[in-house]
């Protein structure tokens, strides 16, 4: 097995160089022209104040999945934050996944690139997180996954652009310091109900019920998983015009709201009726006849 | 706010137009909003005249969604005062429109950066982005604004500026000549199309995405000389803790352990029921036995009635009576007599001829020949012979059994 992976590595390794070696010499700054360039990407991993646990687990989770994040303090106010690219460019990095907790429930989702942008906006929803243990798989800490996205990002303009920017993100970059040189799990974008939903999966290449038997390619989920629903799409960095908008979004709060008032119409209609009926009840009742019993017999 | 060409600038409300078009539900509200007009129906017409049709329609439409906006519209159609007019209401409509103006700095800053040739495009890019949102506002005016108390339009402002997007896209795009190794990225050709509600269908939906990832991604890692299976004997921190994983191995085997457990118990459920059935059917074999010996034994008696007075021929009856007996259902629970025993009772062999002859003492003793288990003299009397049978076990049968025995 040692030996595979030496044969492995001295490919790999062989492959690389001539790479890097092309790499060194066009790859310094920005290079246009360069005819193989390197994928660099680092990306600012944060949050704002007031995440729960179940949110600042999920932000470890995509911690040790992606080798290439900067995992930074919490971000201090919601209202700046223009702040964000700067603090990006502070830690050498051209991404930024931000995550803004909003009532201690909501949470948010900025996936920008800075300094120049674009953002995308979206609220996450069904969050399960790595910790939980029914997600059995598991894979080696900094390995690169595969990104796959299905066809519906390629239908719309704004799932294209996202599927950019998820790319740069949630791709790791060969030259990612801590990355792993093996491949042993995929992450999955789906569109589905307008809604991205993202799922990890540990490849197994052999079946472990037969170990003997012909290598067949199962997988096992690892989790986190979760749901975002696009919201807005800026032009720029946490800022910008407004390319592109959910219609059919509803925020979480005003959800809640209105079920409470559905709760709060159910009680006043029941008032109602019941006011209703005393009312009838009350124009129901008959004038007292001349000759009742009480009037006849005094 | 950069003076725009009146001729570019319907180009670009026709392409907004267009843009807006996909959403059908929204292009349908605002139908509805506009009195029935059918929008797509105008579009054509108004292409099919052209640019001076279309001016009439921007009037009329305009015409037909702001009341007090309109005369400003009317009397100069692409007046700079217009265009002011538009800005100003835009600050107050809030949040998405606010950035607008950001959008037109960092668009031509942008062009400029892009520099050269590009730079005239990203600008006519732009005042696109700023015409659809012009109409935007309309909308939005209306929703909010005077004529609330006629309309109540639940519609949010949508917008979708895929030529912004596509721009956008470009600037930031990864170079495609990039080989696939750099980004790993894979595409399904299939959308996932599945009910949402259904758990099951929509996991397996994302699990065949996710195979068809995988195995696309080895054939791609085997062109592209990259590693891909990780060899049994590479160690290294895995990204689930080693106790994390015992505790996840914990709960597979508990859950294991408890789906066997209430399967057995459900096994013996079933078979306590079955079982119970089984001990009736027992029960009620034992009584029928029973009551089949009784019988048999009864015949028995009256065919030999007279037989038992005479002590001669107990021999024969007793023959008769093993033969009665002898397919008596084993369940007795009777403990057989061992051989040992047997032989002792009735000899083995030429033990002593003589043992079972009456001798004086026998034929002078009456009393306790019927009773004393084996030892006396057989046949020693009348009383001997019917004796024999309660000698052999129990003495006298439970109160059920003669009550059982009385009644019939």
């Amino acid at each position: 097995m040692a030996s595979i992976l030496k044969a492995q590595k001295s490919n790999a390794a062989k492959h690389d160089s001539k790479k890097r070696k092309i790499a060194d010499t066009d790859v310094v700054d920005d290079p246009t022209p360069a005819p193989k360039k390197r994928n660099k990407q680092r990306v600012l991993l944060l949050s704002s104040r007031g995440v729960t646990h179940r949110m600042r687990h999920l932000m470890n989770d995509i911690e040790a999945l992606l080798p290439h994040v900067k995992k930074d303090s919490k971000l201090d106010s919601k209202s700046q934050l223009h702040l964000l690219p700067e603090l990006a460019d502070l830690n050498n990095c051209n991404n930024t996944l931000y995550f803004e907790a909003r009532r201690h429930e909501d949470l948010y989702l900025w996936a920008a690139k800075t300094p120049n942008g674009p953002s995308i906006k979206m609220h996450v929803q069904n969050v399960h997180t790595m910790d939980e243990l029914k997600m059995t798989g598991n894979c080696l800490k900094g390995s690169r996954g595969l990104l796959s996205f299905d066809k519906g990002f390629e239908d719309s303009e704004w799932g294209r652009l996202t599927k950019e920017v998820f790319t740069h993100i949630f791709g790791v970059p060969p030259t990612a310091r801590k990355s792993k040189p093996f491949i042993d799990h995929i992450l999955t974008f789906s569109l589905l109900d307008s809604k991205i939903w993202f799922r990890n999966f540990q490849i197994i290449e052999k079946d472990p019920l037969q170990p003997n038997g012909p290598p067949q390619t199962t997988l096992v989920e690892i989790g986190p998983r979760f749901v975002l629903t696009p919201i807005r799409i800026f032009e720029g960095a946490f800022g910008g015009a407004t390319v592109y908008s959910n219609p059919e979004f509803i925020s979480p709060a005003a959800v809640r709201s209105m079920i409470r008032r559905q709760q709060g119409g159910k009680y006043n209609q029941r008032k109602d009726a019941e006011e209703e009926t005393m009312r009838r009840k009350e124009r129901r009742q008959r004038e007292e006849d001349q000759l009742a019993v009480s009037k006849v017999f005094a | 706010m950069p003076s725009v060409h009146p001729s570019s600038k319907k180009a670009a409300k026709g392409r907004s137009k267009s843009v807006r078009q996909p959403d059908s539900t929204d292009s349908e509200d605002y139908d509805s909003d506009n009195g029935g007009v059918d929008e797509k129906g105008m579009e054509r017409l108004m292409s099919a005249l052209g640019d001076d049709g279309l001016d009439e329609f921007d009037r009329a439409q305009l015409g037909l969604a702001v009341g007090s906006d309109s005369e400003d519209e009317d009397d100069g159609a692409e007046s700079e005062v217009g265009e002011e007019d538009g800005e100003d209401s835009e600050e107050e409509v809030g949040d998405e429109e606010e950035g607008e103006q950001g959008a037109d700095d960092s668009d031509e800053g942008m062009g400029e950066a892009a520099g050269g040739s590009s730079a005239q495009e990203g600008d006519e890019d732009s005042d696109g982005v700023d015409d659809a949102e012009d109409e935007e506002i309309a909308l939005d005016e209306l929703d909010g604004g005077e004529l609330d108390e006629d309309v109540v339009p639940k519609q949010k402002v949508e917008i979708d500026d895929t030529v912004a997007m596509q721009r956008i896209r470009e600037t930031i795009q990864l170079d495609t000549k990039m080989p696939w190794t750099e980004t790993l990225v894979l595409n399904y050709p299939e959308t996932i199309d599945v009910d949402v509600s259904d758990d099951l269908n929509r996991e397996l939906a994302f699990y065949k995405q996710a195979l068809h990832g995988a195995n696309t991604a080895r054939s791609l890692a085997a062109k592209h000389n990259l590693p891909f299976t990780r060899p049994s004997d590479y160690f290294a921190e895995m990204v689930k803790s080693d106790s994390h994983m015992e505790r996840i191995r914990q709960r597979m085997l508990d859950e294991g352990a408890g789906i066997k457990k209430s399967e057995e118990k459900r096994r013996e459920r079933e078979g306590k029921k079955f079982g119970k059935q089984v001990q009736i059917e027992k029960l009620k074999e034992r009584e029928r036995g029973r009551k089949e010996m009784d019988e048999r034994l009864k015949g028995l008696k009256r065919k030999r009635g007279d037989m038992l007075d005479k002590p001669a021929d107990d021999d024969s009856f007793d023959v008769a009576v093993e033969d009665a007996i002898s397919d008596r259902p084993s369940k007795r629970g009777k403990p057989q007599v061992s051989r040992k025993s047997r032989d002792q009772k009735f000899g083995f062999g030429g033990a002593d001829r003589r043992s079972k002859q009456n001798t004086r003492e026998s034929t002078d003793n009456f009393v306790s020949g019927s009773r004393q288990k084996g030892r006396g003299p057989r046949g020693s009397g009348p009383k001997g012979s019917s004796s024999k049978r309660s000698s052999g076990g129990n003495k006298r049968p439970g109160k059920s059994k003669r009550m059982a025995s009385r009644s019939k």
